[in-house]
């Protein structure tokens, strides 16, 4: 997972403007759901824009990633 | 008996079902499939706005394009695919250069006789010298602004926009500019959180829509698929620069995670950077690799000549050595270079001196980071599809940010302006000439308004551009565009294509991504507004990556971030120009040399 | 034997309003993360929890308390119980920006603003609505005797606004809650109902009862 867990979600919305892949979504409870993983970049901006630090973020992209030499 | 067996069968199947459903879900698998639409087909409505300026992409360009656009009496809408300062690579940009003479005990003109030199003549010194004159009087905006005191840039960006009630509107994705006879009448998109065409009838046109990428790990680009430079080659824009490339680095461990490969720097707040020019490839480390395997197994020392093997090194001008790792400048250490956060060489532990676990002290006061173990080896291609900030995109005819399109101004890593040349010269100087470009292309295109009559777009052109938007939402099959991202991905990324290059692959390459063009792109599918986003994205990087190639195939010497295994030297004799391309009249693909400095 | 039920009632009440909800929180499957966010968290849990414990020591639970304690010494717990736990809860907005102070992202008062204007959300806006009914019963709860109420209407007054306040806060510690797992959502409303039922009771059911 790139976006692990959002708890305490309050659902303000924040999370889905600062992120700049659209990874995000409010849900039909109004709440902040991972809609799209596969195109999370793990920036971070989504955590530093919540204003209740309910996002949490590991470094593992949700797909296989392709790189130049490894 | 035979009802155990369906039973079985049924959970076997229901279960195959969800594993493929799972797949999907992530992106993979299901290149051409059947389009399982979310939408209703058919339900697509259509918003009309009008304005004097139009600027699209809400970066540093962006917001410079815009208040400057609004001061000189234009009316000014900004339309962006995300937010205010939180999409692009601008949110990443943490150093910005301001040029105080003074301080530099330089004058200008030695700046810019400086940047030349490093730049081996690529750079274009009128843009260099713009950089120069202006970035303090808008470093000293940003910081009435508010834009030195956080992170994060979303407020203090508003703040200039707020005080002067421009018309911004977010999370449209534009992806047609519109022409009409021979000049620019606007442009056209969609938004990704309802099935909406958005018009924009504007008198001029500013694309501060940033650079692109092939959505690579390791750099936080993965929205910028140099959608502006490709809408601007369709309509017959001149766009430069495509055989230069970003050389960054990225960690073996986890490669796609920017924010920590980066240790801390996205966490901190901007500052500036004073005179210090370089001559950062980033290229020498992939040519390394290329030539002796990883050189994450490097010891200091090692990084000279003799250690590429049988290969002939970059060249580079006698007196910029690369950067051994040293204490930082003030507000330095990888954030010097705002954009292209750890210069190169200096990246996420690029250099073979810094010790992988740079991780450690990178997590800073937050909290919420990665686990520990990142590091490790390093691997290249972060940026992939990227060239050096500034060098590519829209060819500009004079000072002033235009381009041979009529109203059509393009500023930032939008602007092929070589403020800095091929490479990597001033630090800091990426956000500073977005700033710079930005107001001063903001400036001309509200000149430029005045001039002009208000002129709608055609209800028939509205027409065909709407049926083109929503095509991919139309189809009732067709392949996933995450799917062809990946097979381009794995064209354009690994092997060295880019980064090494040579005659025979690139051609190998060409022909897979010409196929892809051919075949490819007029079949992708979109479920949802989202996809369809991801759809125009893919389309614009497959042309990219066809303009990478064929500007690489035709640049036949090394210079700056262009490295060829076949022809690895400086050729003063042909190649003191630089390669644009434009559509031709038949549709094809079409490269022209432009001279240095003319 | 009343000292053994003393006991045993105090540990009963340390075991489901404070032990068992720590534990929940520590076997909650969720990112732990600096110490001064746990300590808000899990002080915000327990001040939840205190909160709900106040319906156990009301009249409403008299019928268990009478058997071994005095009534007043309850209620001196139920007063001392009530501040701590109004301060806390009053505090939690604060709690939850606080620690950006020392991170990079929003601010503490930006993001108080940004909750603050989250006004499309049901669950936050029963919270504001919750956070003022509580300031309202804490300082009503102070200024009891200032207030010209007999104590009698000042009670029935406490008991409905503390009704209305834990079905509100409720709703809201449970929908927006960070720790909140299947047990912990079972938890609060098992006991939230049964403190309300136990008001009720003297509310509802006394009056039928005939007069002693």
């Amino acid at each position: 997972m790139s976006i692990n867990k959002i708890s305490g979600c309050i659902g303000c919305g924040e999370c889905v403007k600062a992120c700049p892949t659209d990874v995000i979504r409010l849900n039909s409870k109004g709440k902040a759901e991972i809609t799209y993983p596969a195109d999370c970049q793990i920036c971070h901006l989504c955590r530093m824009y919540c204003p209740v630090d309910a996002i949490s973020i590991t470094p593992e992209k949700a797909i296989p990633v392709v790189v130049s030499w490894g | 008996m035979s009802k155990e067996f369906s039973r079985r069968q049924f959970l076997n199947l229901s279960g195959a079902t969800l594993g493929a459903a799972a797949i999907a879900s992530m992106g993979m698998n299901s290149g051409w499939a059947h389009n399982n639409k979310t939408l209703p087909v058919g339900d697509t409505s259509v918003a009309d706005y009008s304005t004097d300026v139009l600027v699209i992409g809400g970066g540093m360009a962006g917001l410079f394009a815009a208040v400057k656009a609004h001061d000189a009496g234009a009316k000014t809408l900004i339309v962006s695919k995300g937010r205010l300062g939180s999409s692009g690579q601008t949110p990443f940009a943490k150093g910005i250069f301001s040029f105080d003479a003074k301080e530099a005990g330089m004058s200008i003109d030695e700046f810019v006789n400086k940047v030349s030199y490093s730049a081996i003549g690529t750079n274009n010194p009128v843009y260099t010298r713009q950089v120069a004159e202006h970035s303090k009087a808008r470093v000293e905006e940003l910081r009435e602004w508010g834009f030195f005191d956080s992170a994060i840039y979303n407020k203090s960006f508003m703040r200039p926009i707020n005080e002067r009630n421009i018309e911004l509107i977010e999370r449209v994705t534009i992806t047609h500019l519109v022409k009409e006879n021979d000049r620019i009448t606007g442009a056209a998109g969609f938004s990704i959180d309802e099935s909406k065409a958005y018009f924009f009838s504007a008198k001029s046109v500013i694309l501060c829509t940033g650079a692109g990428g092939f959505k690579p790990n390791g750099f936080p680009i993965n929205d910028l698929t140099h959608d502006g430079t490709i809408m601007a080659y369709n309509i017959g824009a001149k766009v430069t620069g495509k055989e230069w490339n970003d050389g960054h680095p990225g960690r073996s461990t986890n490669p796609a995670a920017c924010y920590d490969g980066w240790g801390n720097m996205f966490e901190q707040k901007p500052s500036t950077t004073s005179v210090g020019i370089r001559h950062d490839l980033g290229m020498e480390a992939n040519v390394m690799a290329y030539a002796n395997g990883n050189p994450s197994q490097m010891r200091p020392g090692m990084n000279n000549k003799s250690s590429y093997s049988s290969l002939k090194a970059p060249y580079r001008p006698e007196g910029l050595q690369e950067e051994q790792r040293q204490s930082p400048p003030p507000g330095g250490d990888g954030r010097d270079d705002k954009r292209r956060p750890p210069r190169d060489g200096q990246g996420p532990g690029s250099d073979g001196q810094r010790p992988p676990q740079q991780k450690a002290k990178g997590k800073g006061k937050g909290d919420n980071g990665g686990p520990p173990g990142m590091g490790g080896s390093i691997v290249g291609g972060s940026s992939a599809g990227m060239a050096i900030h500034k060098s590519e995109g829209l060819v500009p005819i004079n000072d002033k940010c235009e381009s041979n399109i009529p109203g059509l101004y393009a500023a930032g890593d939008a602007l092929g302006s070589y403020m800095a040349g091929a490479i990597y010269t001033q630090i800091g100087s990426s956000l500073a000439g977005s700033a710079v470009q930005g107001a001063i292309a903001g400036k001309a295109a509200a000149d430029y308004a005045t001039g002009q009559k208000g002129s709608k777009i055609s209800s028939a052109k509205k027409q065909e551009i709407e049926s083109e938007i929503f095509a991919p939402l139309k189809r009732e099959a067709g392949y996933s565009p995450a799917w062809v991202t990946q097979t381009l991905q794995g064209i354009m990324i690994p092997n060295f294509v880019l980064y090494v290059k040579k005659e025979s692959l690139m051609k190998a390459a060409l022909a897979y991504i010409e196929e892809l063009r051919d075949h490819h792109m007029p079949m992708l599918r979109a479920a949802d507004m989202h996809e369809l986003r991801l759809a125009h994205e893919t389309r614009h990087m497959i042309i990219s990556a066809e303009m990478k190639l064929r500007a690489s195939l035709m640049r036949k010497e090394s210079r700056c971030s262009h490295y060829r295994i076949d022809y690895p030297d400086l050729d003063n004799e042909n190649w003191e120009a630089w390669i644009n391309i434009y559509k031709g009249a038949n549709g094809d693909m079409q490269l022209e040399k432009q001279p240095f400095n003319s | 034997m009343k000292n053994r039920l003393r006991n045993y009632n105090r540990l009963l009440l340390i075991a489901v309003f404070i032990l068992l909800p720590g534990l929940l929180y520590l076997l909650g499957d969720f990112p732990r993360r600096t110490w001064l966010k746990e300590l808000f968290s899990i002080l915000t849990i327990w001040g939840f929890f205190m909160m709900l414990m106040q319906f156990f020591l009301s009249r409403g639970n008299q019928k268990s308390i009478r058997q071994g304690h005095k009534m007043s010494q309850v209620i001196k717990w139920h007063k001392v119980l009530g501040y701590v736990f109004v301060s806390i809860l009053l505090l939690h907005p604060f709690m939850i920006v606080f620690p950006r102070y020392y991170e990079s992202g929003v601010t503490p008062q930006d993001a108080l603003n940004t909750i603050l204007a989250t006004t499309d959300s049901n669950a936050l806006v029963l919270g504001m609505v919750a956070w003022c009914l509580m300031l309202i019963i804490g300082i009503t709860s102070i200024f009891r005797n200032k207030l010209g109420l007999s104590y009698k209407t000042w009670r029935v007054i406490h008991g409905v606004f503390s009704i209305i306040f834990i079905i509100l806060a409720t709703i809201h510690a449970t929908n927006l809650g960070r720790h909140m797992s299947t047990a912990m959502i079972s938890l609060i409303y098992a006991l939230a109902t049964t403190g309300v039922l136990l008001i009720l009771k003297i509310y509802i059911l006394k009056p039928k009862a005939p007069k002693l």
